[in-house]
C-alpha cells in the first residue's frame, strides 16, 4: 500500500538549532503513528510543519502522492489538535465546531446533525451553547478535539490532545480517538511524551530525541527490540547496569557472568533489564537461555497491585517487579535472594562514551 | 465579601467630590450662561432669556457646522483607523524584543505638542512644501492641500493616530496567532481569518480607539484653525471664536452644550456597541 503522508528529510532550524532533523517518516492510509520522545525533542515542531503552519527549513512533504510542502494550511485538509486547545474564545462550543464545516460550506441542517453528533462523540451534549472560558481544561480538550474530528479531515494532527485530563477521561478518549480514527479511517499523527499512550493505541511510534528520529516501530518492536539505549529507557522502566563483553560473547557484570542478546562489544557496554522481567525464585528456572545471580534486598515497595523490590547483585542494583500476591509480603530488606532472567531479556548496547 | 463591599463607595467619595467641583459644576455654570443677554463688549445681562437658542435654532449657519464636524469627525476616526489597524497589528505581531521600541516610535509624536506638528504639515502641504512636490513628480495635480478641510483631514488623522495605536494594542491582548492557526487548518482562507477571528477578537479595541479619535477630533480647534486657514469652520472653532474673538459668551456656551451633547451622545452610542459586541465576544 503506497503510503498516504510520507516526510522525506524534513528538516526545521531555528538559527543555529536544529529543532527537526533529517526526518523521513510514510504513514500509511488509516494509520495511526505516534510521535514520541521528551520535551523538546521536535514533536510539535514537526506536527507544525506537517499541518503547514510553520514552513520547513529543508525536506518534503508528500500527501497522496501530492506535494504539499509549500501548501498553505488552508489547503491542506489536515484537522489539528493544539497542545494550548486554541479554541476560539467568542464562539461558543457548537460554533467552534460549526466552524470548519462552514468552511466547507457543509448546508447549515447537515452541520447541525454533524455538531451534535462529535459533541456526543466527547461526551459533551450539554455544553454546546458553552463559551470556551466556562469549561474546564479537560472540558476544553475534548472541544479541541471534537472540533478537529468534526471536518473528517484525511489527515488528523494531534498535539498530546489528552495531557490534561485525569486518569481514567484519558484512557477513556484514547480509547475513543482511537475508534474514531480506525472507523474513519483517519491517517493520524500523535504527539505525547507519555509512553503508556503511545504503547496502547499507535500502530507504529517513532521515538525523537534532540529532533532526531531514533526508532521507528510497532509498540512491541519499540518495546521488546528498542534500536538503542534511549529509547530502551525512555519507553518502559528498565535497569541499567554496566558491564563487560568478553570475547566470547558472554557479559562480566561484577563477579557475574551473564549472556545477553545484541551484539555490542566486546569491551563496555551497557545492560539493560525490565523490572519485571526478573524473575524471584529458588533456582528452579535455571537452565539453558536463563540469568541467574544471587543478591540481597535492599528495598521493599508494595504498591498494590505490584512488588518492586530492589536487589544488590555485586557493583548493580536491580528493581524487580513482580504482581503481589494476598498472604505473601515478599522478601524483605536483608534477605538473600535468587534472580533469574532470560538471556534474550538482557539488552545489551554499547556503552556511552562519557561526554 | 458583602461586608467589604459596603466600604466601597466610600473610596469613590473623593473622586466624585472632586468631579462635582472641577467639572459638574463649571459646566452647568456655563449652562446657565447660554440663557443670560450677551451684551456688546463680553457683558452679560442679568435676565433669563432663550434668546441664544433660538438664535440657534433658527440659523442654517449653524446646523451645518454642527454637521460638518460630525461628517469630518467621523470620517477622520474612520481615516485613523484604517491607517493605525495594520500599523498596530504589525507591532502586535513582531517579535516582543522589538515590540517595546516600536510601540514607543508610534507614540513618540505625542511628545510634540499638536501645535508644532500642525506647523509641520503647514510646511509640508503648502504649495512650496514637499507633499505637493511629490505628487506633480508623479504626475497628479494635487489642487490646494492646505487652507481647506483636506488639510485639516490630513493634519488631523496624523496627530490622533497614536491615540488609536495605543487603543488597538491595548484591545490585541485577546488575540493570540494559534487562534488563526487553528482556522486556516480549519480551512479558512485568509481573509476568512480576518473576518471571522481577528475582527472580531479586536473590536473592542477598535470601538474604545474610535471614540476616543472621535472625542478629541471633534474637540480639536488649533489644528483646524491653522490648517483650515480659517476658511473651514467647525463647532471647536467656532466655540473658540464666540468666545475669545466675538465676546459673544452666551453664544459659546450655548455651542459648549451642543458639543457636550455630541459627547454625550458618542459616549451612549459607543456603550450600546461595546456591549453587544462584548456579549458576542466574551
Ligand atoms: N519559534 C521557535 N523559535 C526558536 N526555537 C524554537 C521555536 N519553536 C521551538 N523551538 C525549539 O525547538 C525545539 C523543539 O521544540 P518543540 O516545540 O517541537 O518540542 P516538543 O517536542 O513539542 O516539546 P514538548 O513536549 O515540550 O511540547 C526546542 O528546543 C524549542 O526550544
Ligand atoms: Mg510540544
Amino acid at each position: 500500500m503506497a503510503p498516504h503522508l510520507e516526510l522525506h528529510a524534513l528538516e526545521k532550524r531555528f538559527g543555529a538549532t536544529r529543532a527537526v532533523q533529517a526526518l523521513t517518516l510514510a504513514v500509511g492510509k488509516g494509520e495511526l503513528i505516534g510521535l514520541l520522545g521528551p520535551s523538546g525533542c521536535g514533536k510539535t515542531t514537526t506536527l507544525r510543519m506537517i499541518g503547514g503552519l510553520m514552513p520547513a527549513s529543508a525536506g518534503r512533504i508528500v500527501v497522496a502522492g501530492r506535494d504539499v510542502t509549500a501548501l498553505p494550511p488552508h489547503q491542506r485538509d489536515m484537522g489539528i489538535v493544539f497542545q494550548n486547545y486554541a479554541l476560539f474564545p467568542h464562539m461558543d462550543v457548537a460554533q467552534n465546531l460549526s466552524f470548519g464545516l462552514e468552511m466547507r460550506k457543509i448546508p447549515a441542517a447537515e452541520r447541525a446533525a454533524r455538531v451534535t453528533r462529535a459533541l456526543a462523540m466527547v461526551r459533551l451534549e450539554a455544553f454546546a451553547r458553552r463559551k470556551p472560558r466556562e469549561l474546564s481544561g479537560g472540558q476544553q480538550q475534548r472541544v479541541a478535539l471534537a472540533r478537529a474530528l468534526v471536518i473528517e479531515p484525511s489527515i488528523l494532527l494531534l498535539d498530546e490532545p489528552l495531557s490534561n485530563l485525569d486518569a481514567n477521561l484519558r484512557e477513556e478518549m484514547r480509547n475513543e480517538i482511537r475508534d474514531i480514527q480506525q472507523r474513519l479511517g483517519i491517517t493520524a499523527v500523535f504527539v505525547t511524551h507519555d509512553q503508556s499512550e503511545a504503547l496502547a493505541i499507535c500502530d507504529r511510534i517513532a521515538v525523537m530525541r534532540l529532533g532526531v528520529l531514533e526508532q521507528l516501530g510497532t509498540p512491541f518492536e519499540i518495546y521488546e527490540r528498542p534500536a538503542n539505549e534511549f529509547v530502551a529507557g525512555f519507553v518502559g522502566r528498565v535497569n541499567r547496569a554496566p558491564a563487560e563483553r568478553l570475547a566470547d560473547g558472554r557479559l562480566r557484570l561484577g563477579e557475574l557472568l551473564v549472556q545477553g542478546s545484541g551484539t555490542a562489544g566486546p569491551g563496555p557496554v551497557t545492560l539493560m533489564i525490565r523490572p519485571h522481567r526478573i524473575r524471584l525464585g529458588d533456582g528452579a528456572l535455571e537452565g539453558p537461555g536463563w540469568n541467574s545471580a544471587t543478591g540481597t534486598v535492599t528495598r521493599r515497595t508494595f504498591v498494590g497491585d505490584l512488588l518492586s523490590i530492589e536487589v544488590t547483585v555485586g557493583p548493580a542494583t536491580l528493581l524487580v517487579e513482580q504482581h503481589s500476591f494476598a498472604g505473601a509480603p515478599g522478601p524483605a530488606p536483608g534477605d538473600a535472594v535468587q534472580l533469574a532472567w532470560r538471556a534474550e531479556d538482557t539488552l545489551v548496547f554499547p556503552a556511552r562514551v562519557p561526554a | 465579601m458583602s461586608g467589604r463591599s459596603g466600604l466601597l463607595p466610600l473610596l469613590v467619595l473623593p473622586a466624585v467630590a472632586v468631579n462635582l467641583l472641577v467639572f459638574l459644576w463649571p459646566i452647568l455654570n456655563l449652562a446657565g450662561l447660554s440663557f443670560r443677554e450677551g451684551l456688546p463688549g463680553g457683558g452679560l445681562g442679568t435676565e433669563f432669556t432663550l434668546a441664544t437658542w433660538q438664535e440657534l435654532a433658527a440659523d442654517e449657519f449653524f446646523r451645518e457646522i454642527l454637521l460638518r464636524s460630525i461628517v469630518m469627525s467621523l470620517s477622520i476616526t474612520l481615516l485613523a483607523l484604517l491607517a493605525a489597524y495594520p500599523l498596530a497589528f504589525f507591532v502586535h505581531r513582531s517579535d516582543p524584543r522589538w515590540r517595546s521600541i516600536l510601540v514607543v516610535a508610534c507614540i513618540s509624536p505625542l511628545l510634540i505638542s499638536a501645535v508644532v506638528r500642525t506647523y509641520g504639515w503647514l510646511v509640508i502641504l503648502g504649495d512650496r512644501g514637499f507633499a505637493p512636490a511629490i505628487l506633480r513628480g508623479i504626475g497628479i495635480e494635487p489642487g490646494r492641500l492646505v487652507f481647506n478641510m483636506t488639510g485639516v483631514v490630513i493634519g488631523l488623522v496624523e496627530i490622533l493616530m497614536p491615540y488609536m495605536i495605543l487603543c488597538l494594542l491595548a484591545g490585541f491582548g485577546r488575540l493570540n496567532h494559534t487562534l488563526e492557526e487553528a482556522a486556516a487548518s480549519l480551512g479558512a482562507p485568509p481573509f476568512t481569518v480576518f473576518r471571522r477571528i481577528v475582527l472580531p477578537l479586536t473590536l473592542p479595541g477598535i470601538l474604545l480607539g474610535c471614540l476616543l479619535t472621535f472625542v478629541l477630533t471633534i474637540s480639536s480647534f488649533i489644528t483646524p484653525k491653522l490648517l483650515g486657514g480659517g476658511r473651514v469652520l467647525l463647532l471647536a472653532t467656532e466655540i473658540y471664536d464666540q468666545a475669545i474673538v466675538t465676546l459673544n459668551w452666551p453664544l459659546a456656551a450655548a455651542l459648549s452644550v451642543i458639543a457636550l451633547g455630541v459627547f454625550g451622545l458618542a459616549i451612549f452610542v459607543y456603550g450600546r456597541i461595546a456591549r453587544a459586541a462584548e456579549r458576542a465576544i466574551a
